[in-house]
């Protein structure tokens, strides 16, 4: 059955974020094995991931932003992404939607915080 | 007709005033404050509710809500990602944006995986079984991109 699949195998102490074992999508190299595992525990995993399913959910996040990637080229000025298409793009999807919205204003405030504290220690 | 006019210039600030109607672009600015207002509130709120919850949390809450609000990815690496796409330099308000979204976009497949999990009776860590029909029930609920094939409307 799948069974197989359950058994992490001896891969967990090799995760040095190289791990060469195909677990789909051919032998790319790992570029968010730490974040990721980090933040499948924040989203209710165990405290200590199985490593293929971090590759699975790497993959996927991967799909995902070369996907966006692209549909972004494809829309408002060509060839190029922008902050508005990605906007446009998930305007249907109110968790991505609002979150989107909240960084960039969050983003925004700490630009003026940091203009005002550096006018104030070394303005006029 | 002038007690009139002066009655309705005194309701002017309430909404739904009849006869004599303030200029529109006052009124637009009205009700947009009570709106902002009313949204200030509503965090203010949620903020509180926060607090106290997360007050309330025992350690091995308290070290995953860490992990859960701290945890993201290297900007670096999305950065080099989205730009070997597009053979171009994007902004960093781009980096930010893509890396939000990926973010929440994990966390969907991470919940929807816990939750097969917990129906099929089977406990964390989450195995590869489990994240394969997250995505396919994600799929299915048109929750997850695929451009790659096109959906049949019409037989």
């Amino acid at each position: 059955m799948a069974e197989e699949e359950d058994d992490p195998g001896f891969d967990e102490d090799l995760d040095d974020g190289s791990n060469g074992v195909d677990s789909g999508q051919g032998k790319r190299k790992r570029l968010f094995s730490k974040e990721l595992r980090c933040m499948m525990y924040g989203f209710g995993d165990d405290q200590n991931p199985y490593t293929e399913s971090v590759d699975i959910l790497e993959d996927l996040v991967i799909e995902f932003i070369t996907e966006m990637t692209h549909k972004a080229m494809s829309i408002g000025r060509q060839g190029r992404v922008q902050v508005e298409d990605i906007v446009f793009l998930i305007r249907k999807d109110p968790r991505k939607f609002a979150r989107v919205k909240d960084l960039l204003t969050m983003n925004e405030e700490l630009k003026k915080a940091r203009k005002a504290f550096d006018e104030a220690n070394y303005g006029s | 007709s002038s007690a009139e006019d002066a009655a309705a210039a005194a309701g002017d600030e309430e909404e739904g005033s009849s006869s004599l109607h303030p200029p529109p672009a006052k009124k637009l600015k009205v009700e947009h404050d009570k709106k902002k207002e009313k949204r200030q509130k509503v965090d203010e709120d949620e903020i509180q509710k926060m607090q106290v919850l997360v007050s309330s949390f025992s350690e091995e809450q308290l070290n995953r809500y860490e992990m859960y609000r701290r945890a993201a990815f290297p900007k670096a690496a999305i950065k080099r990602l989205i730009q070997s796409i597009t053979g171009s330099s994007v902004s960093q308000n781009v980096v930010i944006a893509m890396s939000g979204i990926a973010k929440v976009f994990a966390g969907e497949i991470v919940e929807e995986a816990l939750d097969v999990c917990e129906k099929w009776g089977d406990t964390p860590p989450l195995q590869p079984k489990h994240m394969r029909e997250a995505v396919r029930r994600l799929k299915s609920r048109e929750q997850i991109p695929n451009s790659k094939h096109k959906k049949i409307l019409f037989h």
